[in-house]
């Protein structure tokens, strides 16, 4: 989809229906050993999470939507299914376009190799070519502030240097939506304000963006809509400040400092 | 021009298996990251070591030395052919051996890559197989270095060897592929792993040769895969004979049957290692 150009207000995401269920580990550790152990006496090892149910949902271009919710909600497990890294148990998901995302830090998944190998292979795993990264790496050099640090192996990163990185592919590479959870958080005031003049620019740009953030602050001043899930289910979406405040209400904290300083 | 079909459509498995023909060719446009991954995992490795690369020549030859030094100095056999023999096949099953290895980690020390990036996951188990070719493949010019010293006869039927390390490869693949998958779920198997492979090693043709087995014994020959490919290695590239049909034909069912029930194996867990690892 090389001549794809996004247009203001068609849908670039449509969300049918979706349910997820998954199985995971009680152990910390699953071993060979511990069933051994175990077997026969009817211990349990899984329990199975019922993540989404029925979540309904059309992302237009030019369009931040927000995604709030306590934790546990699905936020982030639902941004998985849009990026087709969970497959989704009912349901449907559209995804009309090149979608990057940034859940949580995506870039340096091996702390011994340096940024740039990591910024690398996270792009061709992500089915990015060599050629193409090669066009953006500078950009996203620049963009991350890094300096000579981008050639250093990546456990010596703190944990500012990593999101930072990891925000700047995923903005640089010009994807037609932009899928972000909670990631600006651990940048420094100067980054989050470029970051937050980047999504703008993005937004500006007809591009689709979702943010899953507990910054109600940002989420105000950037979204044009905002979904609420809670528990897996979608409670309410709507207007940014209708919904926020809402959740707010919920969350009986009313407007304290300490839920808008964060993004 | 987005009124047309949807990019991507995610929806339910149909029987556990994710579409397969979308599946592959994701995997075909991404094969550069299987290179990329193995030369940067290989060059990690070796960096920050005095001889570097040259690791991979060195390896082999000091775990020949240790043999010859077992067999040739202290047990005072000079049969060449045997010296040979053990070489030949230990640098084989120690391919064998490194896919098994590195294939159990691979999916787990993935875990940041598999939370966040949509791929197929099989890419990460046959990377670690790629490593363990890379690493067999000088231990095969050391091999022939010593093969030449000894004055061995050279010969056509040395061309065997291909389709036998073909074979082997793709035992190795599919052992590779089960593995990762097996570990996710149990995470010690990498901890009774080098027991099994040490097991593993005593029981196969490597330190002895098939004909000095007692013929109680050759039941191994049944349950052992690695059995008929060693004999056939053995003798294409040490004696310079053609391999018995039925090894050839031994070994290719092995290796078919390892891959196809790997990556059935992993393609039906594939989705649950994003809440797994």
């Amino acid at each position: 989809m090389s001549n794809f150009q996004p247009v203001s207000g068609e849908i670039a995401v449509s969300v049918q229906h979706l349910g997820l269920t998954y199985t995971t580990t009680i152990d910390k550790r699953p071993t060979l050993k511990a069933r051994l152990r175990t077997m026969g006496r009817g211990t349990k090892h899984t329990r199975v999470v019922r993540a989404l149910d029925d979540v309904n949902l059309d992302v237009p271009y030019g369009s931040v939507l927000g995604i709030v919710g306590a934790n546990g909600a699905g936020k982030s497990t639902m941004m998985r299914v849009m990026s087709g890294i969970l497959p989704p148990s009912q349901g449907r998901v559209e995804v009309y376009g090149k979608v990057s995302t940034l859940l949580a830090l995506g870039v340096g998944f091996n702390p011994s190799l340096s940024g740039r190998e990591n910024v690398l292979l996270g792009g061709l795993a992500a089915g990015m070519t060599r050629k193409e990264i090669a066009d953006h790496f500078e950009e996203i050099a620049d963009f991350a502030e890094l300096g000579d640090a981008i050639e250093a192996p990546m456990r010596t990163y703190s944990s500012g240097m990593f999101s930072r990185l990891g925000f700047s592919v995923a903005v640089t590479v010009r994807p037609d939506i932009l899928i972000i959870d909670e990631a600006l958080s651990t940048g420094d005031a100067h980054f989050k304000e470029k970051s937050l003049n980047k999504i703008k620019e993005l937004r500006g740009d007809a591009r689709a963006l979702i943010m899953v953030s507990h910054g109600l602050g940002t989420i105000r001043e950037v979204c044009n809509e905002v979904a609420w899930l809670h528990k897996g289910k979608l409670i309410q979406r709507g207007e940014p400040n209708a919904v926020v405040d809402a959740y707010e209400k919920f969350l009986h904290v009313g407007k304290s400092a300490a839920i808008n300083e964060d993004i | 021009m987005n009124k047309t079909a949807p990019v991507e459509v995610y929806e339910p498995f149909k029987a556990g298996l994710p579409p397969l023909t979308r599946y592959w060719r994701s995997l075909w446009t991404r094969r550069s990251f299987i290179s990329e991954y193995s030369r940067s995992e290989l060059h990690e490795k070796h960096f920050d070591t005095v001889f570097g690369q040259v690791w991979l020549i060195i390896n082999p030859l000091l775990l020949s030395g240790v043999y010859f030094l077992l067999i040739v100095i202290i047990a005072g056999n000079s049969d060449k052919m045997r010296y040979a023999h053990l070489t030949a096949c230990l640098f084989l099953f120690y391919f064998v051996n490194h896919s098994m290895s590195g294939g159990s980690k691979s999916v787990v020390k993935g875990g940041k890559l598999i939370l966040n990036t949509a791929f197929p996951r099989i890419m990460l188990p046959m990377s670690a197989w790629l490593i363990a070719l890379i690493r067999f493949l000088p231990t095969l010019v050391v091999f022939f270095v010593i093969r030449a010293f000894m004055g061995l006869p050279w010969g056509w039927n040395m061309l065997w060897g291909i389709p036998v390390v073909m074979i082997t490869g793709a035992f190795a693949l599919g052992l590779a592929i089960l593995i990762s998958c097996a570990n996710v779920y149990f995470r010690d198997i990498g901890s009774f792993l080098p027991y099994f492979s040490r097991t593993w090693l005593y029981l196969s043709p490597i330190l002895y040769e098939v004909k000095n087995l007692k013929p109680k014994l050759r039941t191994f020959e049944l349950v052992n895969p690695l059995f008929s490919m060693m004999d056939a290695w053995s003798r294409a590239i040490v004696h310079n004979q053609m391999p018995h049909l039925e090894s050839l034909l031994k070994g290719t069912a092995w290796a078919l049957a390892t891959l196809l029930v790997g990556t059935y194996f992993f393609l039906t867990r594939e989705r649950d290692f994003a809440v797994r690892v």
